[in-house]
């Protein structure tokens, strides 16, 4: 009896110690998920109520806030009753290339001289939330939560060739959007040179 | 003898730049980027840019927080499922 008490009492120093402290970034990700406050809450305490259910399972020695992520993840798509997102094939490369082509653009047109000048957080936080899955997941914990490709594909159940591509579109995706920000907020020149140059040089 | 660094062409550095950026590359490739960067004055706007766009990205960390209530709300169905914080 004492001793079941004392796993208990292990069970729940430990979960304390290593699970309950990354609440703040599993909400981060649930709300990138959901884009609705109210169900990332309701995802939040899913994944924790899961994570405390089979604790045992977690390996002390890996990364429990990648354990926790996976589970986040799976309760959202439990909560749509979706399955697995479809793999979405595209060269990762090309992204990246055709990334540069469209900022060589916006370098001529002088976009990119205005971002640097205005407050890009609240254009960013609308583009994130702008992005359809599955590239809002891969841009979420890459560059929001700081996990590396290979975790990030852990996290989604993909190969890591399938996280760059979505990544690098997510990103390609903000990035136009930010030019977006700008020409709203009248920040775009009316007219910007045409044909510079560099245009074709990382066509 | 030091290694030489392989000279890349701008083609190259701009499809790895991501991945230099998000420090995915290995040792070697991540030391071709970074020569090319140094040496290319039209590319180099395309790593600050997209440096830029990521630290600011990354900022939403700071943005998006957690609502208080959720914590004790959690707390609380844990508790009903048989969790008690350390004494």
């Amino acid at each position: 009896m004492a001793e079941r008490r004392e796993d208990e009492q292990a069970k729940n120093e430990s979960f304390a110690r290593d699970a309950l402290p990354w609440m703040d970034d599993v909400y981060r990700f649930a709300l990138s998920l959901t884009r609705d406050p109210a169900d990332a809450q309701d995802i939040v305490q899913e994944t924790y109520l899961r994570a405390y259910r089979s604790w045992h399972t977690f390996d002390p020695n890996s990364d429990c806030r990648r354990w926790l992520f996976t589970i986040c993840r799976n309760a959202f798509l439990r909560s749509r009753q979706q399955g697995r997102l479809e793999v979405d094939v595209t060269d990762a490369d090309a992204e990246a290339i055709a990334a540069a082509r469209e900022h060589r653009a916006m370098i001529e047109d002088g976009t990119d001289r205005l971002l640097a000048s205005v407050d890009l957080g609240p254009a960013l936080d609308r583009a994130l939330a702008g992005l359809d899955e599955p590239f809002r997941s891969a841009v979420q914990l890459v560059d929001v939560e700081d996990q590396s490709y290979e975790s990030a594909a852990e996290i989604l159940g993909v190969p890591i060739g399938t996280v760059r591509s979505r990544l690098f579109r997510g990103r390609r995706q903000m990035q136009r959007s930010l030019g977006v920000h700008a020409r709203d907020a009248g920040l775009r020149p009316a007219s910007g040179p045409k044909g510079s140059r560099g245009s074709q040089r990382h066509a | 003898m030091p290694d030489e660094i392989r000279s890349i062409d701008c083609n190259t550095a701009v499809s790895k730049l991501w991945d230099f950026l998000d420090a995915e590359l290995d040792d070697e490739k991540m030391r071709e980027v970074q020569k090319h960067l140094t040496e290319c004055s039209d590319c180099l706007p395309h790593a600050d840019f997209n440096r830029r766009f990521l630290t600011a990205l990354n900022e939403a960390r700071q943005r998006n927080i957690m609502p208080p209530a959720l914590r004790e709300q959690v707390l609380s169905a844990l508790a009903a499922d048989g969790y008690f914080p350390a004494r």
